[in-house]
Formats: structure tokens, C-alpha cells, sequence
């Protein structure tokens, strides 16, 4: 088997995607943009629009990958956060570990930024991994497993910060928060790096080929001899990995992390992903698609705020949105899985 | 045959609630071991008072765990009514006010189960997304500002009144039981409720009106939702649009401990009311033993994850 024969041959990508319309809402978007706002085509604008873009992108990742094998991830948000707590804290367990004094003022954090960084990587992988024996061994049901995991996370995040704001203060997190290269955010290159990433592992490798597998027919992949579980278990991993990096940017960019920062993302990670098509019921979209959908929702939500329209209406449109999108996607209008 | 099945399926769920009765009395001595006076009247009364507004959601969440469908909106139709009811306050009419915020909750519920049921928008989707609208038109309609109910005693007799002797919330907690109760295992509609969830295209083929019966449930869940906003906010006379973060899970936990499955087709109103009890008691004791309410809802996570996992449920509350 080779992947040409499973995928569309490439002939008919520009032609499909001209027929897209995620293209034409995402023009309709820029034009309508332009037309009335003049400060819409800034450079300035374009860097607030991909920094946003980056974190519930990589959010909307996440939830693409899980999606695809017929679960759901209501933790992304969650984990995103509590990774970044979580780390502080341990971080500064090292430093003390070290005899270093790493969080001063009581809450700002100056310790070492690598150990932090990776650190936050491995807690938002242990958090997917835990989502991921729940569902796959365990046999929890993904939406309960997820929907535990947010609410411990949260109750968690409120523990460990004994609901006061971590400042995080280094040189090289500042960096994060604010450099670009080639005037692109920093930040906006780690989600292509992970879009690319995810694409080239979910769109041309076997392991890709499983997962839409698994999610399209779990029966008739398991009677084929694959070991199902094992590839829900890494689509949990990989989805907390994503979360675990949006943390970073995320919060590199505020320069402080607080406990209930980002509730709600869930919600927005899910409609992205199924706003770029991704399937309900496993086994359909792309990580490529849930690009166009986070430009189609990052693009209107800052449409909306650049309009000075307030983040309840935001929040309302975002619900709309999900409905709207869920309600015309055949593919997702079929019984899930609960 | 099968109606035979239904009627035995049904009569036999108040055998499985025993195990959970059980559960519940050994907290409840556990409790008394632990601090002198936890048996008090005063003290039963405290506990059946923080799980009442719960326990009355949670009849509904069941309904519709029944149907095998679920209602995450739960929280934003409590806060979205009670904003609705609020914004009528200057009228000075307790009717218009009480009739609003339940009608509301009943409307949120109807377009829940359209959206569901006809459009067929899995309802995991549909009432995740009508959790963010409700609570985000009830910052819309209310300003983000909380509302303060002091001048209807109507209002506050649902948080604070009492009815037979018994403290409102309490009293309807017991009421509300028995009528849907009766409604699960005494009516016909009960039996089609069960049907649908267990089979819903056997449901379908033997002519009962499946959309019917979940845009119903749903219905009823937006309607309790509602009535627990209220009994809340008259209680602490303060309609509040950011209240309830997170009661959804709270609810579902109760729920699954019940024992209704999330496959549809099982569940009892009685096992929830026990079950809301036990969470009642668990947190009641956490709270006497000083434990800071984020390590309960942590403690909540926990207790719902030991119960769905399928394993030790059937080792714990095996028939």
C-alpha cells in the first residue's frame, strides 16, 4: 500500500480548494475587514491575528487528532493551563532542589526557562497520557474521561496557585512571548511547525493511516489486526502535547499565568476543528483543514473585536458558530459516541 | 414480550439502589464517628439543603441520560432564566417573574431537543454550544450585573420559605422525586422514555414517537434547570449571571452514581436522589473536616471517574 492510493491525487488540490467555502468565507472575511475598518490591513493587526491564532490553533490540533479516532477532548483548555501551574511549581521545587531562590516576590517566577519549558512539554503529554488510559484501557467513555480530567484540572490549577497569578519573568519566555522572525510571531512558527508536523504524521505515514482507521470503522480496523487502543492512547498524548505548547505561548505572551485563564477554549478548539470539517464521528478531516477553519474563526473573532463588539458577543457567536457548523456537516450529525 | 422485559427492567432498578442506600448509611455513621452532633436535625438539614437545587437538576439530567442523550446546558439555562425573571423584577409581579424564569428554561429545553432530535445535531454538541449562548445572553441581558430579589417574598419563598413543614427547597426536592418517579415508572410515557434509550430504532419501529419523547426530556431537564436556578438565587437573594460554573459535571456525577448509564435505556430517579444525597453527605463532611471546596471538586472528578469505570461499577453495585 502506498499512500497515493488512499489519498486524492494531488491534480485536483487547487480545484477543490477553489470549490471550498472555508476559502470564500475566510476572502469574505479579510474583504469585509478591510472595507470597514482601516486599521484591519495593518501589520500590527496581522501580528495580533496569528499570535491568537497560534494557541487555539494548536488547541484545535489537538482536538483534530483525537477527533479523527472517534473520540472527543473536552481537556485541552484545562491541561493547557494546568501544565504551565504545574511546571512553575516544580521548577521551583528544582530551583530550591539547587538552593536557588526561583519565584521571588512570593509569585514571580525567574528560574530557568528551559527546565520550565520542557517540563510544561512532559505534563501536558503525562495529562494526555492519563486522558488516553482512561478511554483506551480503562474503557471510560472519552467525553467523561476529558470532562474529569477538566474539572480536576481546574480544581488543580486553583490548588497549586491558591488562586493568585504566577508572573513569569525570564529573558528567554519573554522571548517566546514576543519575538518574530522574518515579522512572523514566534509563536505562530511553532504552530506551523506542529501543523506541518501533524499533517506529514496524520496525511502520509501508516501511523496516519491507522488513525483514520480506527476512527472511521474501530471494528473493521481491530478484525484487520490493528491494536486500536494503542492509537487512541497517542491521539490523547499527542493532543496534550499541543495543549502543553499553546500553554507556553500563551502564556509567555501575558507574561503570567492565572488559574482560571482560557476557560471556555474547549468549545472554541472543537468548532475550529469541525468548522475545518472535521468529523464527529471520527475518521474525517485534516490537520490542513482545521488551518482554514482556525483562519476562519481567528479571522472573525477579530473582526468582531476590532468592531468593538464585547466578549459576550464573542462568546455567543461562538456557540452559534459550532452549531451552525456541526448542524451542515452531514458526517457529524450521526450519533457519537458518549 | 418486551413490555414484559420493560415492566421487570424497571421494577427491578429500586434492588440495585440498596447497594447505594448502604453507601450512603455507612457515611452517614462515619460522619457521626467523625464529629459529634453530624446526626443532628440541624445538620441533616444543612446537607439536604446543598444538594436539593442538585439533586432537583439531576432528575432531569437523568431523563435524559434515560433517552440516551445528555444536557451540558444545564448551568447556562439556570443562569439565562434567572437573568429573564430578573430583568422583570421592576414589574413587581411574582407571577410574571417565576412564570418567566421557568417558561425560559423550558423554551432553552424545547430548542435543545429541536436541535437534537430533528435537526440531529449530536446532543453532546447541541447543549455544550447552548451552554456558552445561554450564559453569554445572560451577560448580554443582565449587563454582567447581578440582580437582588429582596422585594418579592414570592421570589424568596422558593430559597427560604417553607412548604409542609419542610423547607421549600427540601420539600420540592422530595416532591419533584416522586412526580417524576411516577412519570419514569408508573406511565407510559416512562416506558417509551426507556425504550427510546434502550433501542431507539426498535423504539422507532414499534410506533413510539422518539423525537417526541426526547424533545420532552429535554423540556423538563431546561425546566428543573430553571427551577434550581431559582431556589439558589432566592436563597441567597442574589441573581447572579456568573453562577453555576460547573454544576453540569456536579449534575452528571450524581447522575452516573445513580446509576443511569450513558448508553441510554437505564437509570433511576430514585438512585439519583440517593446518590445526590451521598455526594451531599461526602462534601458535607470534607466541609466539617476543613477541606477547601477546590479539593472537593477535585474529590467530585475522582468519585465520578471510580464510577464509570465499568469494572468497579459492577463490582460495587452488582445486583
Amino acid at each position: 500500500m502506498n499512500a497515493t492510493t488512499i489519498n486524492a491525487p494531488r491534480t485536483s488540490f487547487m480545484r477543490k480548494l477553489a470549490w471550498d467555502p472555508l476559502i470564500w468565507l475566510i476572502l469574505g472575511i479579510v474583504i469585509l475587514g478591510s472595507l470597514t475598518s482601516p486599521y484591519y490591513l495593518t501589520l500590527q493587526n496581522f501580528d495580533t491575528l496569528m499570535r491568537s491564532m497560534a494557541v487555539i490553533g494548536l488547541l484545535a490540533l489537538g482536538v483534530t487528532v483525537v477527533l479523527l479516532t472517534g473520540r472527543i477532548d473536552l481537556s485541552v483548555a484545562a491541561i493547557m493551563i494546568f501544565s504551565v501551574i504545574l511546571a512553575v511549581v516544580l521548577t521551583n521545587a528544582v530551583g530550591e532542589a539547587l538552593g536557588l531562590r526561583w519565584l521571588v516576590k512570593g509569585s514571580t517566577f525567574v528560574g530557568s526557562s528551559w527546565i520550565f519549558v520542557a517540563l510544561t512539554i512532559l505534563i501536558g503529554g503525562l495529562a494526555g497520557l492519563v486522558n488516553g488510559i482512561g478511554v483506551a484501557w480503562l474503557k471510560v467513555s472519552s467525553f467523561i474521561m476529558t470532562l474529569v480530567m477538566l474539572t480536576a484540572l481546574r480544581g488543580g490549577n486553583f490548588i497549586l496557585s491558591s488562586g493568585r497569578p504566577y508572573y513569569l519573568q525570564t529573558p528567554a519566555i519573554d522571548w517566546i512571548g514576543t519575538a518574530t522572525i522574518f515579522g512572523v510571531p514566534f509563536s505562530f512558527w511553532v504552530f506551523l511547525a506542529v501543523l506541518v508536523f501533524l499533517a506529514w504524521l496524520i496525511g502520509a505515514t501508516t501511523f496516519g493511516r491507522r488513525i483514520y482507521a480506527v476512527g472511521g470503522n474501530e471494528k473493521a480496523a481491530a478484525y484487520a489486526g490493528l491494536k486500536t487502543d494503542r492509537y487512541v492512547l497517542i491521539a490523547f498524548v499527542i493532543s496534550g502535547l499541543c495543549s502543553a505548547i499553546a500553554g507556553v505561548i500563551f502564556t509567555a505572551r501575558l507574561r503570567s499565568v492565572d488559574a482560571p485563564l482560557a476557560s471556555g477554549y474547549e468549545l472554541t478548539a472543537i468548532a475550529i476543528a469541525v468548522i475545518g470539517g472535521t468529523a464527529l464521528s471520527g475518521g474525517i478531516g485534516s490537520p490542513w483543514r482545521t488551518l482554514l477553519g482556525a483562519m476562519a474563526f481567528a479571522g472573525g473573532l477579530n473582526l468582531l473585536s476590532i468592531w468593538g463588539i464585547g466578549t459576550w458577543y464573542q462568546n455567543l457567536a461562538v456557540g452559534l458558530a459550532l452549531l451552525v457548523a456541526v448542524g451542515l456537516s452531514p458526517a457529524s450529525r450521526q450519533k457519537i459516541r458518549l | 414480550m418486551i413490555r414484559q422485559k420493560l415492566t421487570q427492567k424497571v421494577l427491578d432498578l429500586p434492588k440495585t439502589d440498596l447497594a447505594r442506600v448502604g453507601v450512603l448509611i455507612a457515611l452517614l455513621l462515619l460522619g457521626a464517628v467523625l464529629s459529634p452532633g453530624y446526626l443532628s436535625v440541624g445538620n441533616m438539614r444543612i446537607i439536604l439543603l446543598s444538594v436539593a437545587g442538585i439533586g432537583i437538576v439531576a432528575y432531569g439530567m437523568t431523563l435524559v441520560v434515560i433517552s440516551g442523550e445528555i444536557d451540558l446546558s444545564v448551568a447556562g439555562i439556570a443562569v439565562l432564566s434567572g437573568m429573564v425573571g430578573a430583568a422583570l423584577l421592576p414589574s413587581g409581579s411574582a407571577v410574571l417573574v417565576i412564570s418567566a424564569t421557568l417558561a425560559t428554561g423550558i423554551c432553552v429545553g424545547f430548542i435543545n431537543g429541536i436541535l437534537t432530535s430533528v435537526i440531529g445535531i449530536p446532543s453532546l454538541i447541541t447543549t455544550l454550544a447552548m451552554l456558552g449562548i445561554a450564559r453569554s445572553l445572560a451577560n448580554i441581558l443582565s449587563g454582567g450585573q447581578a440582580a437582588y430579589p429582596d422585594a418579592m417574598p414570592e421570589y424568596l419563598w422558593f430559597g427560604s420559605g417553607t412548604l409542609f413543614g419542610l423547607a421549600t427547597p427540601i420539600a420540592l426536592l422530595l416532591i419533584i422525586g416522586l412526580c417524576t418517579i411516577v412519570l419514569t415508572q408508573y406511565s407510559a410515557f416512562g416506558r417509551a422514555l426507556y425504550a427510546t434509550g434502550g433501542n431507539s430504532r426498535a423504539a422507532v419501529l414499534s410506533g413510539i414517537p422518539v423525537k417526541a419523547v426526547k424533545i420532552t426530556v429535554f423540556m423538563i431537564s431546561g425546566f428543573l434547570a430553571a427551577m434550581m436556578g431559582m431556589l439558589e438565587s432566592a436563597r441567597l437573594s442574589y441573581i447572579n449571571p456568573a453562577a453555576f460554573a460547573g454544576v453540569e459535571l456536579e449534575v452528571l456525577a450524581v447522575t452516573v452514581l445513580g446509576g443511569a448509564a450513558l448508553a441510554g435505556g437505564s437509570g433511576s430517579i430514585l438512585g439519583t436522589l440517593v446518590a445526590a444525597l451521598i455526594i451531599g453527605v461526602v462534601n458535607n463532611l470534607l466541609n466539617q473536616l476543613g477541606v477547601s471546596i477546590y479539593v472537593q471538586q477535585v474529590v467530585t472528578a475522582l468519585v465520578i471517574l471510580a464510577v464509570v469505570l465499568p469494572g468497579l461499577r459492577s463490582r460495587i453495585f452488582a445486583k
